[in-house]
């Protein structure tokens, strides 16, 4: 057992630092890899596109038997990503939380700061990962759900063109906005870092500050065009409503929600103990 | 590690705790159950921030290091795994992480011997696959530095000699291996070095040897019908004689065979005569016996002065 000899020490001598393109492309490969081996990813996925389809196709359905005769509805736009400000923000919104919430419950969080101390950096790496999926479902699921009404209205002698200005617009804003619901569940799961505390502070976020609707006009509009399902409702809109915010301020709070909440997050996960 | 100190509010973790671990052994880290080896760990590891002093690796921060598994390979908790990934995705995921390839990947699970498992959930594997899992993703980068928290915990017979053999391999390479029990036995069969910590403070840093010498106590125990007159004799010859509570004898300074010799040369009847070693596990539970954290309330057990 004694050592008699000391074999030669193993150097630990600062090694060549890999470039930040390397590390970058490691980091997004480790993400990606964590991201598509659990399969609550695909749940949540597939949750959010259920209920995408299903919830623009009831409205797009229920719309067109309402206006049958009374011409169009006032914004058939608003109309259809209506249901996607209920059901689909909350599936894509736990696909954020979980992507740092159940690393803290099973402890592989450890693990992965082990690996990359740089831990902002890590956080980086899951909203690169996880935006870019919802980026690209988000938006497929918007178009899909966009002619999906289309072809319910038209056989109501409803119409519905991406030719109207205005209207590509608004259907890209309704991908971004799971985009950007994803980011919040993420910067959520950042700061509570607990997977059941950060879902339910989820719909909290969402809809709670909603209730300042109920505050007598023209406050009611004035502090709620700044929550975001407003500011996304809004940049779905085809026509802006009077008191509301225009499509590029409503665009700028938009992404203000989630960076905050991301930079919050990130600075937490740097601070606290893992 | 230089005046590590923790504080966890009003608890004191680690207090001012130093200590080097140098590459080529393996170094045993061994206390209670609280001790702070753990925590030390954690430190070391930058998982935790020390409230005061610093612990380095290579002369560096963890936090400094970039792609750390090429220089430190770490298991601190078999279980901080996601349950529903397969065990080759965890360990890939942490391989990309730090530029490390598929095929070390494959290596690892190969060495640690999970490769017919790879595919399973990690839900399914039990404590001891997962100190497997964890070895695996220690060794992922070829580190020159190994820090283990309780890795033969949970291990069957045959793969605690196998991570015994692994360890004392990966030191004979000329790494830095650092390993963590509670289990004095299980240091004695593989540590070359040992540091033993209590309540945060450091108690022993030496070889093994040395410890071994300075601690395991031997005497020789010899009973007799006549014990007051052999005891006479015996310090006679410069033995030094204490009388045990069932009224055995306990000689240090002089084999059994000279005790034995000596006894028939007076004629004395000797009814019991054996060589006494005190195992290091002794060794170890009387130098820790001030620094227990936890231990359970017994019968003639005073209360630890808080």
């Amino acid at each position: 057992m004694a050592v008699t000899q000391a074999p030669p020490a193993r150097s630990l001598a600062p090694r060549p630092v890999p470039s930040f393109g390397r590390r970058t492309r490691g980091l997004l490969f480790s993400e990606w890899t964590k991201f598509r081996s659990v399969r609550s990813s695909f749940w949540a996925l597939a949750l959010t596109a259920v209920t995408a389809l299903g919830g623009s196709g009831v409205i797009a359905v229920s719309s067109a038997l309402a206006n049958k005769g009374s011409g169009l509805p006032l914004d058939p736009m608003a109309s259809i990503f209506f249901a996607w400000l209920e059901y689909p923000v909350l599936a894509v919104g736990v696909l954020g939380v979980l992507a740092f919430g159940s690393e803290c419950n099973t402890g592989q969080i450890r693990t992965t700061f082990s690996a990359v101390p740089q831990r902002a950096t890590v956080l980086a790496a899951k909203a690169s990962v996880l935006g870019a999926v919802v980026l690209v479902l988000g938006e497929a699921l918007a178009f899909g759900s966009f002619f999906l009404s289309q072809a319910v209205l038209a056989a109501h002698h409803s119409e519905l063109s991406l030719a109207r200005p205005g209207e590509v617009r608004a259907v890209l804003a309704g991908g971004f906005s799971l985009f950007v619901v994803a980011m919040v569940g993420l910067g959520l799961g950042a700061i509570i870092r607990h997977t059941a505390g950060a879902v339910a502070a989820l719909p909290a976020v969402l809809y709670l500050p909603l209730l300042v609707l109920s505050l007598p006009s023209p406050w009611a509009d004035r502090i709620g065009s700044y929550t975001i399902l407003m500011s996304a409702y809004q940049l779905v809109s085809l026509h802006r409503q009077p008191g509301l915010l225009a499509p590029a301020l409503s665009l700028v709070v938009l992404v203000a929600w989630p960076a905050v909440l991301l930079v919050t997050g990130a600075i937490a996960t740097k601070r606290r103990d893992a | 590690m230089r005046e590590l100190t923790k504080n966890f509010g009003p608890v004191t973790a680690l207090d001012r705790l130093s200590f080097v671990v140098q590459p080529g052994r393996v170094t045993g880290f061994l206390g209670p159950n609280g001790a702070g080896k753990t925590t030390t760990m954690r430190v070391v590891l930058g998982l935790e921030g020390p409230t005061a002093g610093s612990a380095l690796v290579g002369g560096r921060r963890y936090q400094e290091l970039v792609w750390p598994l090429h220089e430190v390979g770490s298991l601190l908790d078999a279980n901080a795994v996601h349950p529903g990934r397969a065990a080759r995705d965890h360990l890939l995921s942490v391989a990309q992480a730090n530029g490390i390839t598929k095929r070390r990947v494959e290596e690892v699970m190969e060495l640690t011997g999970l490769s017919t498992v790879a595919n399973r959930r990690l839900r399914t594997y039990s404590l001891g696959m997962k100190q497997r899992l964890g070895i695996a993703t220690a060794l992922l980068g070829d580190p020159a530095v190994l820090v283990l928290d309780e890795p033969v915990n949970g291990l069957d017979p045959e793969g605690v000699v196998w991570a015994r053999e692994l360890f004392k391999a990966l030191a004979a390479q000329g790494r830095t291996v650092l390993v963590s029990s509670h289990l004095m036995g299980e240091m004695a069969l593989c540590a070359d070095h040992l540091v033993i910590v209590g309540r945060g403070r450091l108690l022993a840093d030496m070889p093994i040897e040395s410890f071994v010498q300075a601690n395991a106590r031997s005497d020789v125990v010899v009973r007799a019908p006549r014990a007051a007159e052999l005891a006479e004799l015996l310090r006679g010859r410069g033995a030094s004689v204490e009388r045990e509570a069932d009224g055995a004898l306990a000689v240090t300074g002089m084999g059994s065979p000279e005790v034995g010799e000596l006894a028939a040369e007076h004629g004395i009847a000797l009814h019991e005569l054996f060589a006494r070693h005190a195992s290091l596990e002794q060794a170890y539970l009387d130098i820790t016996a001030d620094s227990v954290e936890y231990r359970a309330g017994g019968a003639g057990q005073s209360g630890r002065a808080a």
